[in-house]
């Protein structure tokens, strides 16, 4: 784990989408400073699908919010595509997460009085944009919400609740989708039905998906993981499989 | 568990923000309402008390036993003889007494000054009364004034005023001093001028004393001095010490202090209602929201009553700390009341507040048992969920609520049926007493079925409402969403607001409808500009009398029949025949002749008669109505005239008031309703009758009534409805001359302009014919219409500011129920967020959410306002002219979508400042 491993190689040759320089998050708690994030150099490519990974307190969840603009990094530059999302006000902001950016949370993903199809419509209309008749379709069919869609999440399992959030975050095709810990409460067969569909639409649709999970099943199925501790991007596998995110997941606690 | 109560409280301490101020409100207004009403009436007392404890001893005139029940005759005043003696009595030092009448003050513009004509007086050197500002006057042309008197008129120390004399003759005097009369009655209504015991007798024609003050010599008590005095007057007089007197006085005063404070006290009876509503709905939010905590505390071994028992303790901290900072506040908004509205009360200078044990006692217990009542129920549901069901409800489920029940639509339609019947019945049986009743009755049904039903209707209208809304943009289409995820919730936030909204607008209603009846009525009864009347005069009587004359306004006064007289009557005054003073003057009026006939009917002066009302109603002279009629501007000079024909057995008092409108077509002119017959067309040999006096009598039966010449027979044409403009029995004015041919003063004369006049001229032509009787009052009905709904207007807004508290108490609440719905909703805002809805959509959802809720609230009460303001309008009026006061429900709206908007701005700067990921991260 020598600083040369450290850096990130581009998995495939299209350009990234996501580029973060410098990256440090600080926490002021009164009488120490907590680096949540410690300098961290990362891009994410086109159509790639990355997993973040790290033990607890690592700083992974930061980095997610700080490259999503959910989170106001200390110093350091994010750029969304060419845009430099780091310095932006609040209102562009939220402009960004509107119009380029597709979130997938851990629980507590929908809004509890819309309606499936509602929820998955709902940042459109926020952003009052058109709906791309045929892609929501696809998506829905594709997540397998078609006889679910008037549902309220209420009446639904927690896999396709999830579901649900993963087809609202696909459906302006945005620039890069943020899921944190998509998995994080589902059974086995929900989470790996959705962690599919995460890769499938990085492949058949060109999604660019940066999903944080402590999970190396979940992280198995991303093109690649980046590992974190201590505020640092510390390690990265290419193609990875459970065993293999395992081991190094194991030699990161060790050390 | 104390303990773990005590940390709670402090660990939510900003969610109760809202619930103590609702509270704090309610109690401010109780606590500020006594300290108010208890420092009006010590001031009452103090004054009281302080003017007539200056004295030791006062005696009045007795009040004889009256001969007839339905004429309370006034005393015998004191004679001069009476007050030699007491000052001869070894226990009096001092006496001097009072000798009081009426007499006509000329105002600047030289009419008459006030309704009815001020009391003249003089008080001698021993007198509970003195001079505030200047002298007393000493003088034959000196005068002072009653400060109140003073303040209306305009008038200063040093200013000339005019005084009409008996004879109706102008005398000027130098005004030397201002006299407070504090509280008395007598003085502080109509005014009051004082002169020198000299000058009384000649501007009032007043003799004797109506009070005999004393003060007690040396080495006697009050008591002594007031004893000795009452055993030398004997049955003459009531003797009383000073102190005993104020005491009286102040009593009196006092009911009116009780009656203000009775109606303030109801007005903060619905403060702390409404503010009941918001504090049982946060105590439901709050239980609900801590239900995980709760079920906790049962997981670890809390007992299902030590639950309870700590919500219960939690409401009483929390009862008792805003219940004291709401009696603090009370005392201060009780203070800043006697400030204020001390003196618009009537009470001078610096007021001590007085805050009684009561006060504070009442506002805190007030306060708590209200808290601790309205936490009851919450706490009881609490403790009724099972520990582990309660640990495992998740965030999602938490928020909705269940479908309503339709036990719950059963019994809500139901008390919206019953209280429909109710106010059908009230329709149906007419306009009577039990009216008001049965639809206050059915209003409170009809507002249980509100409650009941409140989450079904808050569902309801938001659906409708949601359509349109829902097309604007997101955040009112989540607002939508959002208002009806707990109905429950929701329904009791806006009832708070619904409370207040109905008694506004039942009142405006009422209030509008009352306006526009009276208006309709005016205009079609009695199709006017101008009404020309005498100034009143409470004292009655004048000297002399026509026969048998009376005013139907009058209570029937005449006990012996035809022709009626006045012995029973007080020392006549002599404003009376002040004001009729012209009439002799020119001689050719024919009230000479009756003074001829009865002079002597009047025995204390007989002197300077004239004619008059014979209960005291003055008159209009012939004169002025003649000057009026001369006038080409003026279209149409009605004279109504008026007498009583006695021995009317039908008539609950033994009389019939007869009157005629000398110059009008009656059923054109002046019209009314009938029961029977028809009005136009009536002429000489017929009669009107009102439904009340007809005896049995109907259209074309004869009526009798006896006349100075002999009996008349008149045909009844028409039976009036009662109560209303025609009243009694109208007969031709041809008739009238033969039933009453001395009466031809009128009671009253109506003008009405000549079609097209021009508005000023018709004023000057009419001030111009009165212009040589001051006493003659000139009312145009634009002002009679101004002044009632300038009246109407005050109370509309006095008791619209009342209800306002009550309405910021709701607002209050539904600002709370906002704030802990988004306390509830943190990360559902924080996805919003993050989905990409600005700070300012989020503000605006919440915004738009308040608002729904305020209008449901406030438009259901406005519905309910307008529908039992029209029944309870349409059970007391006959005939209502319903008005809805558009312009009114306007603004109620428009204060209920302020009142949303304000709600909303605390909760919403609360949920657009929360950190996205912070929110996130937070279970």
């Amino acid at each position: 784990m020598t600083e040369s491993t450290v850096k990130t190689v581009p998995p495939v040759a299209s350009p990234p989408v996501v580029v973060a320089r410098g990256l440090t998050k600080t926490y002021d708690t009164g009488d120490s400073k907590v680096h949540a994030l410690a300098g961290v150099d990362v891009e994410f490519h086109r159509g790639a699908f990355t997993a973040i990974m790290g033990p607890s307190g690592s700083g992974k969840s930061t980095l997610m919010h700080c490259l999503a603009g959910l989170d106001v990094a200390t110093s350091g530059s994010v750029h969304l595509g060419r845009t430099e999302i780091t310095g932006l006000r609040d209102a562009e902001l939220t402009l960004l997460r509107r119009d380029r950016i597709g979130f997938i949370f851990q629980s507590f993903n929908l809004l509890p009085m819309l309606t499936a199809e509602q929820n998955i419509l709902l940042p459109s209309q926020i952003a009052r944009r058109a709906v791309d008749k045929e892609r929501f379709e696809h998506i829905v069919d594709v997540v397998g919400l078609r006889d679910r869609l008037h549902h309220l999440p209420a009446k639904l399992s927690g896999g396709q609740q999830q579901r649900v959030a993963v087809a609202r975050a696909l459906l302006n095709a945005p620039e890069v989708v943020y899921a944190d810990e998509p998995t994080g409460n589902l059974d086995s067969r929900s989470g790996s039905e959705v962690l599919a569909f995460l890769r499938g639409s990085a492949r058949d649709l060109h999604q660019t998906i940066v999903m944080v999970t402590h999970d190396p099943v979940a992280a198995s199925y991303a093109d690649r993981v980046v590992f974190l501790r201590d505020g640092r991007l510390v390690d990265e596998v290419l193609e990875p499989t459970a065993e293999l995110v395992s081991a190094r997941l194991l030699k990161l606690e060790e050390v | 568990m104390l303990r773990t109560t005590l940390a709670g409280l402090r660990m939510h301490k900003s969610r109760y923000f809202t619930t103590v101020m609702a509270i704090l409100l309610g109690v401010m207004f109780v606590s500020g309402t006594m300290v108010f009403a208890d420092t009006l009436n010590a001031n009452y007392e103090k004054s009281v008390m302080g003017s007539a404890t200056s004295v030791d001893a006062i005696a009045v005139p007795a009040a004889e036993e009256p001969a007839d029940p339905a004429e309370p005759s006034e005393p015998e005043p004191l004679t001069e003889a009476q007050l030699d003696g007491v000052r001869a009595l070894p226990e009096v030092a001092g006496a001097d007494g009072i000798v009081s009448g009426q007499a006509v003050l000329l105002d600047r513009d030289g009419r008459a000054f006030g309704f009815m004509p001020p009391a003249a007086i003089s008080i001698g050197e021993t007198s509970r009364f003195s001079a505030a500002e200047g002298e007393l006057p000493g003088g034959p042309d000196e005068l002072a004034l009653a400060g109140s008197t003073a303040e209306q008129a305009g008038f200063g120390v040093g200013d000339t005023v005019t005084v009409l004399d008996p004879a109706q003759e102008e005398r000027e005097f130098t005004v030397t001093g201002l006299v407070d009369f504090g509280v008395d009655p007598g003085y502080s209504y109509g005014g009051a001028l004082v002169f020198s015991p000299d000058t009384v007798g000649e501007m009032t024609g007043a003799t004797g004393y109506t009070e005999i003050d004393v003060l007690a010599s040396e080495g006697h008590t009050d008591e002594q001095a007031a004893e000795a005095v009452a055993a030398l007057l004997g049955d003459s007089a009531d003797v009383q010490t000073g102190e005993a007197f104020g005491l009286e006085m102040a009593e009196s005063a006092g009911g009116d202090t009780a009656m203000m404070r009775t109606a303030l006290l109801l007005f903060a009876f619905i403060a702390m209602f409404v503010a009941g509503i918001v504090i049982y709905n946060t105590f439901a939010i709050l239980i609900a929201q801590r239900q995980r905590e709760m079920a906790l505390l049962r997981c670890v071994g809390a007992k299902r009553g030590q639950v309870f028992r700590s919500v219960l303790l939690e409401s009483v901290a929390v009862g008792l700390i805003a219940s004291a900072l709401g009696v603090l506040a009370g005392v201060g908004i009780g203070m800043a009341g006697a400030a204020f509205g001390g003196p618009l009360l009537g009470m001078g200078g610096s007021v001590p507040v007085v805050i009684t044990p009561s006060a504070v006692i009442v506002g805190l217990a007030v306060g708590t048992v209200v808290t601790v009542c309205s936490a009851l129920v919450p706490a009881t549901r609490a403790t009724r969920v099972p520990p582990l069901a309660a640990l495992r409800t998740s965030a999602t489920a938490g928020g909705l609520e269940k479908g309503t029940g339709w036990m719950r639509v059963v019994f809500g339609v139901l008390t919206f049926l019953v209280s429909a019947a109710l106010v059908a019945l009230t329709q149906v049986s007419g306009p009577n007493q039990m009216g008001p009743v049965i639809v206050t009755a059915a209003a409170l049904i009809a507002f249980v079925g509100v409650v009941v039903l409140g989450p079904l209707l808050v569902r309801g209208i938001v659906r409708l409402v949601g359509v349109p809304l829902r097309r604007v943009g997101v955040p009112s289409m989540l607002a939508v969403d959002n208002s009806t995820r707990s109905p429950r919730r929701a329904a009791t936030a806006m009832i708070a607001l619904t409370v207040g909204a109905t008694l506004i607008t039942g009142y405006s209603v009422v209030s509008a409808s009352l306006e526009s009846t009276m208006t309709r009525m005016l205009d079609e009864q009695f199709p006017v500009d101008y009404q020309v009347s005498a100034q009143y005069s409470m004292d009655g009587a004048s000297g002399g009398d026509t026969v048998a004359e009376e005013a139907p306004a009058e209570d029937g006064a005449g006990t012996d029949g035809v022709p009626a007289e006045d012995t029973v009557q007080p020392p006549p005054e002599s404003t009376q025949e002040g004001q009729e003073g012209e009439a002799p003057a020119d001689g050719a009026s024919p009230e000479d002749s009756a003074d001829a006939e009865d002079g002597g009917a009047s025995p204390e002066e007989g002197a300077d008669t004239s004619a008059s009302g014979e209960t005291g109603m003055p008159l209009v002279p012939t004169e002025v109505e003649h000057a009026l009629a001369e006038s080409p501007l003026l279209d149409k000079v009605i004279a109504q005239r008026g007498g009583t024909v006695e021995g009317y057995d039908a008539s609950p008092v033994g009389s019939l008031p007869v009157s005629t409108y000398d110059g009008a077509e009656l059923g054109v002119d002046i019209t009314g309703e009938t029961v029977e017959g028809e009005i136009s067309g009536f002429g000489p040999g017929e009669v009107l009758l009102s439904e009340g006096l007809a005896d049995g009598l109907g259209v074309g039966d004869t009526l009798t009534l006896p006349s100075p010449d002999g009996e008349v027979d008149l045909e009844v044409a028409a039976v009036l409805a009662d109560a209303q403009t025609l009243r009694g029995a109208v007969v031709s004015p041809e008739d009238f001359a033969t039933l009453f041919p001395d009466t031809t003063d009128s009671e009253m004369v109506y003008v009405r302009a000549a079609e097209g006049a021009d508005a000023s001229e018709v004023r000057d032509a009419v001030y111009t014919a009165v212009d040589d009787h001051p006493t003659m009052q000139v009312m145009s009905v634009a002002e009679m219409k101004n002044q009632f709904s300038d009246m109407m207007d005050i109370a509309f807004y006095t008791i619209a500011a009342m209800l306002g508290l009550a309405i910021v108490i709701a607002v209050f609440g539904i600002s709370n129920t906002m704030a802990l719905s988004v306390l509830e909703r943190t990360r559902e805002s924080a996805l919003l967020r993050a989905l990409g809805l600005a700070k300012g959509q989020l503000r605006r959802m919440l915004g738009v959410e308040a608002v729904l809720l305020c209008l449901i609230g406030a438009g259901i009460g406005i519905v309910l306002g307008v529908v039992f303001g029209w029944a309870a309008g349409a059970a007391t009026l006959p005939d209502m002219v319903l008005t809805v006061p558009a312009g009114q429900i306007a603004v109620f709206i428009a204060v209920a979508v302020l009142a949303g908007l304000l709600a909303s701005v605390l909760p919403a700067r609360r949920a657009a400042g929360a950190s996205i990921t912070g929110a996130l991260a937070s279970e």
